[in-house]
């Protein structure tokens, strides 16, 4: 029996169906979590696009990771595990006691020992991970999306170790002996004391990989995600290089942390955020101090959980539910069922506790993922902040230096830069790609600086022609979609010339000046969307849009319908970020003046 | 307590989700004391999510394709 109560899963649960014909067998660590059903579900979502479907990495290599990893932890339950499936893949007994004792002495390939190394590195001490262990994994031969793989696939490592430790499942098989001691154990990480603990400061270097742009209009997951956050997480902008893991790991993570069977969504964003304080994880940190905030936790009270939820004003039984998870998620092997046998005296049911040890296991996932991909901020550090608190981790530089280093970020990941040498190189193809790839945001800068649909079409074929005559000269400096934007701009601009009456788009004197006010006053209905049909809906913001002055409009069609951030509208329309910002403020206020006739509260359904 | 004026100030950075933890406390609390702000405050976070949410201005590609296919042409005719 594992540390807690289980239940019968019924034989056709679609996940059982899923393990037991992927690997021959149904995990006893599945079984151990039967009593949610909800986050067998989520697992099987993650473990399907993550370790089973083909990708850039092979079965067999998926295995080695995640069995290093297991022996590496000391974790006999997952060493059985997965030395069963990798034999089952057709790995001899040899080869996989030469992973156990000693990897380097494996008979593997250059590229599958460089990514051994590198695994253990970002199991072992997270933190430590830098741009040089990524540039390794390429020299060696790997390509990015292999790169991106190996990343996942030992952040699902440390999932399924952390969810063995905190349930403790029977092993599926006689587990052999592990060698002791290994090379090295894993690192302990301990809460942070100091910023320079928990930043890694100005030789930080991240995102590692490129990510390719997803539009939230064809890649559904980011609109949804775009209307729960109310903007794009890095975090999940950055793994656009595998679109179905993406959206997989979105669907597990939905699954697991918003319903509100066991736990409430504010204990998990505790757990969630005491946990990668721990893992000294500055960016999750940031996240979940931000998530807390919008649930109706004080500012106040989430950095002190951060620092030390031992002083925070939670109650004595919530105490414990996070000291149970920071031992969990951050020293595996001290974990015992005693731990399990103190939250249930505290009144905590089965569900919850298994529940908390799924989200400790979710976490220990992130924060493996957020180290090993780089992935940057998205907050900086508000200027009250003093910089050596742990809860202004969000912004691990200040900003003048978060400035430079997103435009070297901008320009490192440009994901276009290799079509881009091609079409320099007189590659047409190449070039038709670039065009394709950035068509809807070429469109709409034409569209709104023109604002009429037939001009900006007609617009499209002059900015392109002028593109491909002019991309020699393009030099690198700025992302190309960004060059490509100059070019759209110019071309509409040129046409706009033509007309009577132009208004510029150039920032004015009187910037700051140019006063609005809101006039309506009347409250909106709880769920103005239910009012109109989708298409409606579409038509009514986009006669609203084309109606604004064009200096609004643009700035507003960049920043919430193409969902750039206002400091890359700024580099794109050669404007400062305060003007974006006062321009979109007010761009947002017109809309709002246009859209409330058809939403407020005595006008329901009415269409003009 | 602040005024609506300096509340309306802070606003746009408010929608951005860029104030600090000490004024978003501030303008919280302005919010529960004023009706005013508070339809202003909601009707403009819902106005910025049907924008987002709208699928606004694709460019059909049955009007995207012939536009490439024509700059591809005019190019390939440059060359030969």
């Amino acid at each position: 029996m594992s540390f807690l109560r289980e239940v019968q899963l019924e034989k056709e649960f679609g996940p059982s169906v899923v393990f037991r014909e992927a690997l021959g067998f149904l995990p006893n660590l599945i079984r151990a979590q039967s009593l949610l059903p909800r986050v067998i579900e989520a697992q099987a979502k993650l473990e399907d696009a993550v370790r089973l479907r083909a990708g850039a990495l092979s079965r067999a290599q998926k295995e080695r990771i995640l069995l290093t990893i297991a022996a590496d932890r000391r974790d006999t339950y997952c060493v059985g595990m997965h030395s069963r499936v990798l034999s089952s893949l057709g790995a001899t007994p040899v080869q996989i006691d030469d992973l156990l004792n000693e990897y380097r002495g494996a008979e593997l390939s250059a590229p599958d020992l460089a990514t051994l190394q590198f695994c253990l590195k970002l199991s072992r001490n997270a933190p430590a991970v830098q741009w040089e262990d990524i540039e390794a994994l390429r020299v060696s031969g790997l390509k990015d999306q292999a790169i991106f793989e190996i990343v996942v696939v030992t952040a699902l490592a440390i999932y399924l170790c952390t969810l063995s430790a905190g349930l403790r499942p029977e092993l599926d098989f006689q587990a052999r002996e592990l060698p002791w001691p290994r090379a090295a154990s894993p690192a302990r990480t301990s809460r942070a004391s100091s910023s320079a603990d928990i930043h890694r400061g100005s030789e930080w270097k991240g995102p590692y990989l490129p990510a390719p742009y997803l539009s939230p209009h064809t890649f559904a997951p980011f609109a949804i995600l775009q209307g729960t956050h109310g903007f794009m997480p890095n975090f999940f902008r950055s793994q656009t290089l595998r679109p179905d893991l993406l959206k997989a790991e979105l669907e597990a993570v939905n699954s697991i942390l918003f319903p509100e069977d066991a736990l409430s969504r504010v204990q998990k964003e505790c757990i969630l955020l005491a946990v990668s304080a721990t893992n000294l994880n500055s960016y999750c940190v940031a996240v979940h101090c931000n998530l807390l905030r919008g649930l109706g936790i004080s500012p106040e009270e989430g950095d002190q959980i951060a620092v030390d939820h031992h002083e925070s004003a939670l109650s004595n039984a919530d105490k414990a539910l996070l000291d149970f998870a920071v031992k969990l998620g951050a020293h595996l092997t001290d974990f015992s069922n005693e731990d399990v046998v103190g939250l249930r005296a505290l009144g905590f049911t089965e569900e919850q506790i298994l529940e908390c040890v799924v989200v400790t296991a979710l976490n220990n996932f992130a924060n493996t993922l957020q180290m090993g991909l780089g992935i940057e901020p998205d907050f900086g550090p508000p200027a009250v902040y003093q910089q050596n608190k742990v809860h202004l981790s969000g912004g691990a530089l200040t900003p003048m230096q978060r400035e430079g280093v997103v435009h070297l970020v901008d320009t490192l990941r440009d994901a276009d830069a290799e079509l881009v040498a091609q079409a320099q190189g007189g590659k047409l193809e190449a070039f038709e790609d670039l065009v394709r790839r950035h068509t809807q945001l070429v469109y709409r800068t034409l569209l709104a600086i023109l604002g009429n649909p037939a001009d900006a079409q007609d617009a499209m074929q002059d900015t392109l022609l002028s593109a491909f005559k002019h991309i020699s000269g393009f030099q690198g400096r700025a992302k190309f979609s960004t060059w490509l934007v100059s070019i759209a701009r110019n071309t509409a601009l040129q046409r706009l010339r033509s007309r009577k009456n132009v208004e510029s788009l150039d920032e004015g004197k009187y910037e700051e000046d140019e006063d609005f006010r809101p006039r309506q006053v009347r409250a909106w209905q709880d769920n103005p969307e239910q009012c109109f049909s989708k298409s409606e809906m579409r038509q009514l913001v986009e006669t609203g849009i084309l109606a604004l002055p064009p200096k609004f409009r643009v700035v507003v069609m960049l920043r919430d319908i193409e969902l750039l951030s206002a400091d890359e509208v700024a580099r794109q329309l050669g404007l400062s970020v305060p003007a974006v910002k006062t321009r979109l403020f007010r761009g947002r206020l017109m809309l709002r003046e246009w859209l409330s006739p058809h939403f407020t509260t005595s006008t329901k359904g009415a269409t003009q | 307590m602040i005024t609506c004026d300096e509340f309306f100030a802070e606003f746009g950075d408010c929608l951005e989700n860029q104030v600090s933890p000490e004024i978003r406390q501030e303008l919280e609390l302005h919010l529960s004391q004023c009706r005013a702000c508070q339809v202003l405050c909601d009707s403009s976070r819902k106005t910025v999510k049907i924008v987002t949410e709208s699928s606004s201005f694709e460019l059909p590609q049955s009007v995207s394709d012939p536009i490439i296919e024509r700059v591809m042409a005019r190019l390939r005719t440059d060359r030969s």
